[in-house]
């Protein structure tokens, strides 16, 4: 049985495609856009975060850790990254909830055991099980097996997807996803190197497959102000989109916002985008209008 | 109805705001100081003196007539429909006759309390007349003849079991007397009140003539005849008053309200409405002889307005009535009903933290075909309740498999509105089912309507729930006996000595105890019941009350308050299941299974309510325990066989010749009071804190992963089964209905717990800060309503440790 390193099981997902959705998060991530909400995600190895305004200072974190990774700092704690062996002794210990774990391994039949709990919720409002991350498609042979026995049980799936994996990724789960929420975050490749250290040929010609392999697919873009949202990068996406024909018809704009920031102080590491304002609601509107004036059926996720 | 839906008018409705009549209305209530009024005691001394020596029931009657015909009445210029129980536009009638001399403070220094924030002060001439009352009532009431009863039955027991907040405390909150829930609306507006005298008159006679033996049926029919003239009396004396204000009226389309008043009073109650308006006007002069019958139990129920009112709002639009006035009109009604105040007890201000008496609207649900009733009165009546605004009534949604999603839709917008809670939604078929499974015709079970919060009641029974005063009991304090050998929280035996703590050897011994120290005390309860039942007809009765409110009080010519053994009705609330079980699951964890403790250390560590930094180290222990509303299987089992196992022991008790009691586990508020009687529980919770809201809602804070894990864990303690009703609270924030298709969502989420017979939800919409502000600036939030545990009340208006519970419950935020 497959196996997978599992953040998060999130129940009442609606923003996740149709319905009321069940989120499974996988650790692992082959980009790295400097935006990202889900930092925990990119690793694809378990780690612990540490929420400093929980953390009451009492020391039994310390106390626990085996390797001395817990740095006291006045009242407070650091994690001292390079010593920790990622065991959790601190996590177990911590009474307040300021140490978590980011992962677990679960096997394909426990993560179907817990995803298929809320079928009373998906039947009533057709939805159904999505997988994101991270990036799913980094455990495709995972995927396949939780998703077959889930849709033998009439549960839809879902696969949100950054495309930048090999072909046969989504060739090994293409028969068992009903629809794909697919992202495409620059049309230029040279500036999508830039902003997620990866060119976007791969994530192209994925999508191209994707579609003429008949697959149902809602392309996402993560706007973010500033960076992909002015008139020539719309006009590219728009040019791209309508190249994939019917199947390339919709889009839905993602608007930035930075509620992940705090989960990168948890990591200890670094925001790269911290000046950004969240994204004003009349600006995304006008890129929407734009898409939609270049012929593209293009929303806006609340 | 629901294929039919007309979708043209809902969406003139959805457009309506309130009319300047509404809103004139809304200031004046928002501005107007809270009264209580001596004016009813000044007749009802009058009256009692002048009957002395005759029938309790004629006396009675009497009493209600003198008060209606002498009450000082007041048209206010607003006034869409009229009559209201003083001159003024918020106040309530004192009732001594009722409760003797309850009223805190009444003789020290004239500051009546209303609620916990609001106060009122009596001038020297009403202080007399109270006075003078009193002389006459004290000691001759209901509630100190019980009390007296009770204390030849079981000493000091009641007292005691009531201090240490093991039993509902509302026979000193002045809950007596109270068996009905809503009148029948239907046949007053059917055959106006001439038609119920005419009918009581006929009785009489054929009494007479087949020379028939019981003569205390006529003294009911008699006494029914009194106080129905006396209503259509008092109907006359505002046709009246509304005549000499249109004859000084200068405006023109003022005196032309005025005279339309006038014509509507002098025609409704006595006859059958004929229109909306004269139908509303009908059932204020109704509810207004109630009240006024027994001002400590005025709660103004509307049952299935939208069922008995719809033929006359779809006449009237027919005939060009605009939609405009019936709106005012309907909103007028609402709104009163919603302002009642009424003078309670401290305890009851404690336990209950309401503001305004207790109203209830009830939409959409199943008819007589077994199909859904829904209509486009349903959907006005919730659109006005979102206009409104107002923590009262409570409104509730009668949820069944056919329940149209327009009207689903609709409730969730207006919860949206309002800021949650509104309306609340409660299973019909659980509901009708419980009914039916208790001997009930089906006929008459789809009839049902909620009391309050969320008990279920039917109009066509008596229902002696509230009569005893006593229908609640706290299970989190039964544990709490059974870890101190039935000592309670103030230190006297309460309860059942079951054993040295300390000697329990494992969790099924403590079980078996909890379930004695149930036995022992629910039979208790049951005893000062049937005694309070006993009494109560002995010093009181409710002629318009009975027979308004109960049609076979006709036919049987008695008094609801005389218990019948078919038509009366008995409930009971086990609260506090989810505290008792978690707790349970988390001794039976660390001390019995990892053996992580002893029980010898738990109790130290709980009887020290966790001091120390070890304490503080042992509740965290407790915490991290499997919790009820996880999704854990172990922690909701528990939570399953303590509500099975309480359950059986209340249906098992023989209370012949009447009927069972039945189980309804609402929440009111009481969760705050009740926990002033547990000291720290295994579950982690700290001595005198707050217990759990609701009767199905995980601990606060407790429930980690997710509002649908909350949900199958309700499913799986399946109260449905052995509960009329069970309160489940969520709380969301308001993020998550930011689009039309995000609404959808709740729909269908709300349609798959109800559908997998859930038996009610109701949503807070609120976000945490905004909750934190309105705490720190309250002036701000005014209009601020929050859900507790199946009321609506203004969050400013909470005591400071109930807006933490609300603040601190586990926001989703999604």
């Amino acid at each position: 049985m497959e196996t997978a390193v599992v953040t998060n099981i999130q129940g009442y997902s609606i923003h996740d495609g149709p319905g009321i959705r069940t989120v499974v998060f996988l650790k692992g991530c082959p980009l790295r856009c400097k935006w990202c909400a889900n930092p925990e995600n990119l690793s694809p190895a378990p780690q612990v975060g540490f929420l400093q305004n929980l953390c009451r200072g009492c020391g039994r974190c310390a106390a626990a850790c085996p390797n001395g990774a817990i740095v006291t700092d006045g009242d407070s704690h650091r994690i001292d990254r390079e010593k920790c062996a990622g065991r959790f002794a601190c996590a177990e210990a911590c009474y307040y909830g300021a140490l978590v774990r980011y992962g677990e391994e679960l096997t394909s039949g426990e993560v179907y055991e817990k995803a298929r709990r809320d079928k009373m919720f998906y039947d009533s409002s057709g939805g159904g099980v999505t997988f994101s991350g991270g990036e799913p498609l980094t455990r495709p042979a995972f995927v396949r097996e939780v998703a077959e026995r889930l849709r033998a049980d009439g549960i839809s799936v879902c696969v949100e997807t950054c495309g930048f994996v090999p072909r046969s990724a989504f060739e090994t789960v293409l028969d068992t996803v009903d629809f794909f929420c697919y992202d495409l975050k620059f049309a230029d490749s040279a500036r999508h190197r830039g902003y997620t250290g990866a060119p976007n040929d791969r994530i192209l010609e994925n999508a191209r497959f994707l579609v003429n392999s008949g697959a149902e697919v809602l392309f996402r873009r993560p706007l973010i102000p500033g960076v992909n949202d002015g008139d020539g990068e719309t006009e590219a996406t728009a040019k791209f989109l309508k190249s994939l024909g019917a199947g390339g018809a919709n889009l839905q704009l993602m608007p930035y916002h930075r509620m992940g920031q705090a989960k990168y102080a948890a990591l200890g590491c670094e925001y790269e985008l911290p000046e950004l304002d969240v994204a004003d609601p009349r600006d995304t509107e006008s890129v929407r209008e734009k898409y939609e004036s270049l012929g593209v059926n293009c929303t806006i996720s609340k | 109805m629901a294929a039919t839906v007309d979708n043209s008018l809902c969406g003139r409705i959805d457009a309506l705001d309130l009319s300047a009549r509404n809103k004139a209305w809304h200031r004046a209530m928002k501005a107007a100081p809270w009264r209580v009024c001596a004016d009813r005691e000044k007749w009802t001394v009058q009256s009692w003196r002048e009957t002395e020596g005759e029938d309790l029931q004629l006396r009675r009657a009497k009493l209600l007539a003198c008060v209606l015909d002498n009450l000082e009445i007041n048209i206010h210029p607003f006034d869409e429909i009229v009559g209201r129980p003083t001159p003024f536009v918020i106040g309530c009638a004192t009732a001594i006759d009722v409760n003797g001399d309850y009223i805190p403070g009444l003789l020290s220094d004239g500051e009546v309390a209303l609620t916990l924030d609001a106060s009122t002060t009596l001038d020297d001439a009403s202080r007399d007349i109270l006075r003078e009352s009193i002389g006459v009532f004290a000691g001759k009431t209901m509630r100190e003849a019980t009390e007296r009863a009770w204390e030849s039955l079981v000493g000091t027991w009641a007292r005691d079991a009531e201090a240490a907040k093991l039993k509902d405390p509302s026979l000193d909150a002045a809950i007596t007397g109270q068996s009905t829930s809503t009148l029948s609306w239907s046949k007053i507006l059917r055959v106006g009140l001439r038609g119920y005298i005419d009918e009581c008159q006929t009785r009489i006679a054929d009494f007479i003539a087949r020379e028939d033996a019981d003569v205390s049926k006529i003294y009911f029919w008699q006494s029914a005849v009194i106080v129905l003239e006396a209503v259509i009396r008092h109907a006359r004396r505002y046709a009246a008053l509304a005549h000499e204000l249109a004859s000084a009226e200068t405006d023109a389309a003022q005196k032309a309200h005025l005279l339309k008043i006038a014509e509507v009073s002098e025609y409704v109650p006595e006859n059958p409405a004929r229109n909306f308006h004269e139908a509303l006007q009908s059932m204020q002069f109704c509810n207004l002889g109630k009240m006024l019958e027994n001002p400590a139990q005025n709660n103004c129920h509307w049952g299935r307005s939208d069922q008995y009112l719809y033929p006359f709002f779809a006449r009237d639009l027919a005939n060009g009535i605009p939609l405009e006035t019936l709106a005012s009109q309907f909103a007028d009604l609402i709104g009163r009903w919603g302002t009642q105040t009424f003078v309670t007890g401290e305890s009851q201000r404690e336990s209950h933290q309401i503001n305004f008496g207790i109203s209830s609207i009830m939409v959409g649900g199943l008819g007589q075909d077994n199909e859904d009733k829904s209509n486009e009165l349903s959907y006005l009546t919730l659109h006005l309740i979102a206009l409104l605004k107002l923590s009262s009534p409570t409104v509730c949604l009668r949820w069944n498999k056919k329940t149209p999603n327009w009207l689903m839709n609709k409730a969730i917008r207006t919860n949206l509105e309002t800021k949650g809670g509104i309306p609340l939604f409660e299973n019909d078929e659980v509901v009708i089912g419980n009914y039916v499974k208790d001997g009930i015709p089906f006929n008459e079970a789809v009839e049902w309507a909620s009391l309050g919060c969320v008990y279920p009641c039917l109009p066509t029974r008596a229902e002696q729930y509230g009569a005893e005063g006593i229908a609640a009991f706290n299970l989190a304090g039964l544990l709490h006996l059974v870890l101190h050998n039935g000592v309670d929280i103030n230190g006297k035996q309460t309860g059942l000595q079951t054993g040295d703590p300390r000697g329990f050897t494992s969790v099924d011994e403590i079980y078996g105890a909890l379930l004695a120290q149930h036995k022992y005390f629910s039979h208790r309860i049951f005893w000062l019941g049937a005694v309070a039942r006993n009494v109560q007809s002995d010093y009181y009765r409710t002629p318009l009350l009975s027979i308004l409110g109960i049609e076979a009080s006709m036919e049987l010519g008695q008094d609801l308050l005389i218990p019948h053994p078919d038509y009366s009705l008995y409930g009971m609330s086990d609260r506090a299941i989810i505290d008792a079980a978690d707790s349970l699951t988390a001794l039976n964890e660390l001390v019995f299974k990892q053996k992580k403790l002893t029980l010898g250390e738990l109790l130290d560590a709980l009887d020290s309510d966790f001091a120390g930094e070890r304490g503080e180290e042992l509740r965290q222990l407790c915490l991290r325990q499997p919790k009820y509303g996880n999704d854990i299987p172990e922690a909701d089992e528990l939570v399953r066989r303590l509500s099975e196992d309480s359950a059986k022991i209340i249906r098992d008790y023989d209370n012949a010749p009447f009927r069972r009691f039945m189980i309804s586990r609402e929440g009111l508020a009481w969760h705050y009071f009740g926990g002033l009687g547990v000291g720290a529980l295994p579950n982690g919770r700290r001595a005198l804190e707050p217990l759990n809201d609701g009767s199905l809602s995980p601990m606060r804070g407790a429930d980690k992963n997710g509002p649908t894990a909350v949900i199958r864990s309700a499913c799986a303690a399946n109260y449905s089964g052995v509960s009329y009703a069970s309160v489940l609270n969520q709380k969301f924030s308001s993020s998550i209905l930011g689009s039309d298709e995000s609404i959808d969502k709740l729909v269908a989420y709300t349609n798959a717990y109800m559908a997998a017979d859930g038996s009610h939800i109701q949503y807070n919409i609120i976000d945490s800060a905004e909750l934190k502000d309105a705490k720190a600036n309250p002036e701000n939030y005014q209009d601020l309503i929050v859900r507790i545990g199946g009321f609506s009340a203004y969050f400013v208006q909470l005591s400071p440790s109930i807006q933490d519970d609300v603040i601190f419950r586990s926001e989703f935020s999604l």
